[in-house]
């Protein structure tokens, strides 16, 4: 049976919109850092936050113990905090006799842990009559209340299976995820595994019901899936023959398909990406998308649930309903045992009156718990209240509250725990807002009298902020940030590989596709790497490996222990044995038509050549060109015949027509293909009016027009370490997680052409002829900056060298110097030369689970001119944008600024906050326990959902957060109206100040004001040392 | 009187029907001490009254001794209150001492196999004490986390659990290892029906620290094991330990 197309079409969409929240997750050869609410930034911030808790059960905000311990660090701003309680505190009655804004300080400041408890059954009144020491009021229960209350929980707010886990303790949901991980391992499987999952190339689904119609361990578990099955050949009809089996009416699917979805949000995540890369090789070869997952996750949930049912327990809506309905007490009690809600003391002779099943002792058991319950809840709540009135001193205060106050004091402190999140974190923001606004400088730069000996142009990443500050110290370096992919977005062939990387945001789809290119002639494949592969199979094989160990385990043994013992020395030996990967070129200019057509002549005479020889197994001398001409034009439909083949080897002219068939049915020459080449060769490279505008545009956002040095470094990033998953999170995000040196040598070599230069100087850019543009690498494992293509180097140029590289190499090594006591690699400080030693051997060892901090602690966005910031140290804290809004009176430049780099920031942000206030849900935990899956991501333990987020040892120090988590600090620094309008004209940036996903601060240096964007106003305050009024004000314009 | 013997001893050397005897006795004290008490006790009544059967011990016994400590080992699987399960391990072990007999063990030597059955249940049933008084009962699966909250108490949990599942160096293994060479040589089939139920052994004891191990901390701030106590339970665990290696000497 199918489904009508229109039904399927509904159920598509269905599953698209419910899969709008899961945040997407890329694999992690090129990490993306991204925000795991993203798909809720429609959403203000602390509304996406409660609904992020309710879908992925993760926390939005630190413990209140964490808060505490900034507040003594001087990290909060108490004043900020006291602003926001009385705002609440503003919004609720009055209590005779509380001091409500005083009760709540010390709730947040003094008070340990969150004294409500949201599941208390306890009223007011026996609160009352606990903390006077009373006798507790006889409980009441309504079956009504109950009845409700056992609904809303079990049928609409979780799964059906998840529903009967917390009735039952059958671990259906943890064995469904089970078998749901174990059919995508084996489908998504990038080369890992040596047996590869048979009929992929059909995609998820139809590979999976081949496989699981025949699969005997399903079977004998007891699972007849054959039955869901084999009436329907598509994911959509299994869907919605599921959902009716499972009696769930049509208006809850949408939310059903998100809570499924939720559950594994990482391979959710994972499907829902790569249904959307068209460009993704493997996505081409092995498609796969969200129905087919679900498809999947609901035939066995439905086939757990019918082997369940075999043990006589409710397993479908409309048993689970009348269970509710007859026997409310017992199934709250079940509620009670199975959900882990149960008081301990209670809890065998519950489990025993259950498994006995008499419904006398069921009601007494009932009665006599839910009176323990109601006596413990209200004995704790009223201890809590105690200790908080002990602490507040006015433990009289809350003698005399009579139960009503009571009963309005409880909602409205539990109210308060619920927002107190949103205080901490607004109070932290203010004192990080102060912490910038106080010593920044907006003086002019007083004017130069020379030039500078070079300039440098770094990426916004934070961790350029140390390298560019002992840059800048250590002589006469002037340096500027600029997105890390230099304003041009590529799609890089690399020498040797047969696909495409993006080299740029992944908000942008580059047009232009760059080539790298050696003269030096074709190598064999290394001996080491033809080893290496070898190995791997023997690794993974399902026989060979006890004999492998057996024969070469020793090899292993001596690896490992040079790795570990020695392992700056033995990996640098380790090195010699591979091939060094020669000089490259990258083809950069865009080809003609009537170099793309001798282009394309050329590869179709070769193919043509190899054919021949390959098919009637000729030597390549006995090829000659009158045979590949006329062998070429006959497949190009230009001839007829090809005599000169014909002639030479006695074919018949059946024989020579099958030939010129063959070559354009299997070796592709036709005119068709022909165009399609044309086509992907005209993607090759940039034309000369795009090279300029990128090179234009680059210099113009930073406001670097003019006084150019002798050298211009185009300084990309990337990082190294070993034996580590998590390296590309720590390259350069704004090349899409690569690292940043192609951009920069395709920078450097537009803006070293002549004929660039030449129209830039028509645009005002005037370049003189000395200055060079030379790439360059920051290692930020090791705080090395290492420069790349020396050899095009005007001869000029390379006697000042030295200096340049001895300016690098003490930056470099002071960097290291300021860096590493953070990552507590040494006893205390060490010298510069001790630090840059230490850093290289972290970046090669591979027991190392946190070779840099990378960008945690990440705070700040700096969009302004260097002098602002530059006395500063931002302790690597900040992305420095350079730009002068001089340079920009239309706006244009500051736009592109906010579209790209902004976004691309607050998205690392982001993930750094939620990675950090919920380490396990939003984070991936512990690197400890992590496993390679798959070849594009992590998994903890042998199997679990894919871990997305960032890893414990990134952002948590010995359990404590080493990055703080607050929202990312935009500053722009430009006159308040330029800054606030091109907000307003950037529709992404705009929502997402307007909602709270960043915070936005405008320096306005003509006036000497700050305005900051807040309670959905803007308002402005004087800088030190400004004239206007000392109390902040609300800006005309919101 | 064959008959009320057999049926006396069945109950104190637990065979089912009559091991649930020492179970609901168990069930229904509420004291540690006597819990204590009756499980240090209860197999050496049953090991006095032994020789009171005149005759050999019939063959129909020591397949009912090894399904009685099949059953309660795995019925252990199942079990979240420490208290319970306690008492189904201690009927599980003690069963195999009929095993033991059967193998002509000296009934000294008999004596101090129930002890050492015994003594790590006994550290068991004070640290489920503990935890009762920590949490209101000591039950598996409802506050995870130990390990981090209460680190001392888990490590010391974790030995005790091992000690009682038989792994190397507590008397339990070398208790076991007699058994099931003895057992090898009598009855083969029956060597690896007692490795089995030591497998099972080894399954309940991981489930049950699962239970109270893993996992994240719960909320409410709990008091771990003072040095002094720690100290206790590891001075007893040594002893353990060594009188192990001491019953291994004697064995060798």
């Amino acid at each position: 049976m199918t489904l009508p197309l229109g039904q399927q079409l509904k159920i598509r969409t269905m599953i698209y919109v419910a899969g709008e929240p899961i945040p997407f997750f890329w694999p992690m050869r090129a990490f993306i850092h991204h925000n795991p609410l993203h798909g809720l930034e429609h959403l203000p911030f602390p509304e996406a936050v409660a609904t992020g808790a309710q879908l992925f059960h993760g926390r939005g905000f630190l413990s209140r113990h964490a808060y505490q311990r900034y507040l003594a660090q001087g990290k909060v701003d108490r004043a900020a905090l006291a602003a926001g309680i009385d705002e609440f505190v503003a919004q609720q009655p009055a209590i005779p006799g509380v001091d409500l804004s005083h009760w709540l300080m010390t709730l947040l400041t003094r008070g340990e842990q969150p004294i409500m408890r949201s599941t208390s059954l306890a009223d007011a009144k026996e609160v009352h009559a606990a903390i006077h020491g009373r006798e507790q009021p006889e409980p009441r229960v309504d079956p009504d209340t109950l009845t409700a209350m056992l609904h809303d929980t079990l049928l609409d707010a979780c799964p059906l299976y998840d529903a009967v886990d917390r009735l039952y303790g059958t671990g259906i949901g943890a064995e469904l995820d089970e078998l749901v991980i174990k059919s995508c391992l084996d489908f998504f499987d990038e080369g890992q595994s040596v047996w590869h999952m048979p009929g992929r190339k059909q995609g998820l689904f139809s590979a999976w019901r081949e496989l699981a119609l025949r699969n005997a361990r399903l079977f004998m578990r007891g699972l007849h899936i054959e039955r869901i099955l084999e009436n329907e050949p598509h994911p959509e009809g299994v869907i919605a023959s599921v959902m009716s089996e499972l009696g769930i009416p049509e208006d809850k699917w949408v939310d059903c398909f998100s809570r499924e979805l939720s559950r594994l949000h990482g391979w959710a995540g994972f499907i829902r990406w790569r249904a959307n890369a068209k460009h993704y090789y493997w996505s081409q070869r092995y498609p796969a998308d969200l129905v087919d997952f679900l498809a999947i996750r609901l035939t066995l949930a439905l086939a757990l649930l019918a082997e369940r049912s075999r043990q006589r327990i409710a397993t479908d809506r409309s048993a689970l309903e009348t269970l509710i309905q007859t026997r409310p007490r017992e199934t709250w009690l079940r509620h009670e045992l199975h959900s882990g809600a149960i008081l301990p003391a209670y809890a065998q002779r519950v489990e025993q009156t259950l498994a006995r099943g008499r419904a006398k002792a069921i009601e007494q058991c009932f009665d006599d718990y839910v009176r323990a319950r109601r006596r413990h809840d209200a004995e704790d709540q009223a201890a809590h209240l105690c200790q908080l009135a002990t602490r507040a001193d006015a433990n009289a205060a809350l003698e005399v509250l009579t139960s009503d106050q009571l009963a309005t004091l409880m909602p409205v402190l539990q109210q308060f725990e619920d927002a107190e999140g949103m205080l901490w974190l607004r109070a932290m923001e203010a004192q990080a807002m102060q912490t910038v606004l106080r010593d920044i400088n907006l003086t002019p730069p007083v004017p130069r009298d020379k030039r500078p000996f070079a300039q440098a142009l770094f990426c916004i990443d934070t961790r350029s902020e140390r390298i560019r500050r002992h840059l800048e110290s250590a002589g006469d370096y002037q340096t500027f940030g600029i997105a890390g992919f230099f304003g041009v977005p590529i799609s890089f062939m690399e020498l040797g590989k047969g696909s495409e990387t993006h080299l740029c945001p992944v908000l942008l789809k580059p047009k232009n596709l760059v080539l790298e290119m050696t003269a030096t002639a074709p190598a064999d494949v290394a001996a080491t790497t033809a080893l290496e592969k070898v190995l791997h199979e023997l690794k993974e094989s399902v026989f060979t490996p006890y004999v492998t160990v057996e024969a070469i385990g020793m090899l292993f043994g001596f690896d490992m222990l040079g790795k570990t013992f020695l392992p700056q020395s033995y990996n640098r030996w380790r090195q010699r044995l591979y091939r060094d990967k020669p000089a490259t070129h990258l083809l950069l200019d865009k080809l003609d038509r009537e170099q793309a057509d001798s282009i394309v002549r050329a590869v179709q005479r070769a193919v043509v050549g190899k054919a021949i020889e390959q098919e009637f197994e000729l030597e390549p001398e006995a090829v000659t060109d009158e045979m590949v001409r006329e062998l070429r034009e006959a497949a190009l439909g230009h001839a007829t015949r090809a005599p000169a083949l014909s002639g030479t080897l006695n074919l018949t002219e059946e024989a020579e027509q099958a030939f010129i068939q063959r070559l354009r049915s299997v070796y592709r020459i036709e005119p068709a293909f022909a165009q399609l080449q044309r086509e992907q060769l005209a993607r090759i490279g940039f034309s000369l009016d795009e090279q300029t505008n990128f090179v234009s545009q680059a210099l113009h956002s930073i406001g670097l027009n003019r006084d150019f040095s002798r050298f211009i470094l185009l300084v990309g990033h990337g990082s190294t370490s070993d034996n580590n998953p998590y390296e590309s999170a720590l390259d350069c995000g704004a090349c899409g997680g690569n690292h940043g040196l192609i951009n920069a040598r395709v920078l450097a070599q537009m803006a070293n052409q002549p004929r660039v230069r030449q129209r830039l100087r028509a645009q005002g850019i005037d370049i003189p002829d000395d200055a060079w543009f030379l790439p360059a690498l920051h290692d930020t494992t090791t705080d090395e900056i290492k420069l790349f293509d020396l050899d095009r180097l005007p001869s000029s140029h390379v006697i000042y060298l030295d200096r340049l590289r001895s300016g690098l190499t003490g930056a470099s090594r002071l960097c290291a110097q300021e860096r590493l006591p953070e990552l507590q690699l040494t006893a205390g400080n060490c010298d510069p030369a001790e630090a840059n030693h230490q850093a290289r051997r972290n970046a090669m060892d591979w027991s190392q689970v946190r070779p840099e901090w990378g960008l945690s602690g990440n705070a700040y966005f700096i969009i302004g001119r260097r002098q602002m910031t530059q006395h500063l140290s931002l302790a690597g804290r900040a992305f420095l944008h350079s730009y002068d809004y001089r340079a920009d009176p239309k706006r244009r430049l500051l736009e592109n600024i906010l579209t790209g780099p902004l976004v691309v920031g607050q998205w690392i942000n982001m993930e750094h906050y939620f990675s950090t206030v919920d380490n396990e849900r939003f984070g991936s935990g512990s690197k400890v326990y992590h496993n390679v899956a798959g070849r594009f991501g992590v998994m903890t333990g042998n199997l679990s959902d894919l871990r997305t987020g960032l890893p414990a040892q990134t952002v948590l120090d010995q359990g404590h957060p080493y990055h703080q988590p607050i929202r990312l600090i935009t500053v722009i620094e430009a006159p308040y109206e330029h800054a606030r309008q091109a907000i307003e004209d950037v529709a992404t940036v705009k929502n997402l100040v307007r909602n709270g996903w960043v915070r936005l601060l405008i320096i306005d240096p003509e006036q000497n004001t700050a305005h900051i964007y807040d309670h959905n106003t803007w308002q402005s305050r004087p800088l030190p040392g400004g004239q206007a009024d000392e109390q902040p004000t609300e800006s005309t314009a919101s | 009187m064959p008959t009320g013997s057999y049926l006396l001893i069945g109950l104190f050397l637990p065979l089912f029907p009559l091991s649930m005897g020492f179970n609901f006795v168990l069930g229904k004290s509420r004291s540690t001490l006597l819990r204590i008490v009756l499980l240090l006790l209860w197999p050496q009544i049953g090991l006095i009254l032994l020789p009171m059967l005149d005759s050999p011990v019939p063959g129909w016994i020591i397949p009912l001794a090894l399904f009685t400590a099949a059953l309660y080992a795995l019925r252990a699987l199942a079990l979240r209150d420490v208290g319970q399960w306690s008492g189904f391990l201690a009927t599980s072990a003690w069963a195999l001492l009929w095993i033991a007999r059967q193998g002509d063990m000296p009934m000294l030597q008999l004596h101090l196999f129930a002890l050492g059955f015994s003594a790590p249940l006994v550290l068991l049933t004070l640290l489920g004490a503990g935890l009762a008084r920590r949490f209101g009962a000591a039950y598996t699966g409802l506050y995870g986390g130990l390990a981090e909250s209460l680190p001392r108490f888990s490590a010391i949990l974790v030995l005790v659990v091992l000690a009682i599942i038989a792994t190397p160096l507590f008397p339990t293994f070398f208790i076991m290892l007699v058994t099931v060479m003895q057992a090898a040589t009598f009855m083969p089939l029956l060597a690896v029906g007692v490795t089995l139920v030591w497998l099972l052994w080894s399954w309940a004891g991981a489930r049950l620290l699962q239970g109270f191990i893993v996992g994240p901390a719960g909320d409410e701030a709990v008091i771990d094991l003072n040095r002094l106590a720690t100290g206790a339970y590891a001075l007893a665990l040594t002893l353990l330990v060594a009188s192990g290696l001491y019953g291994l000497g004697v064995l060798l």
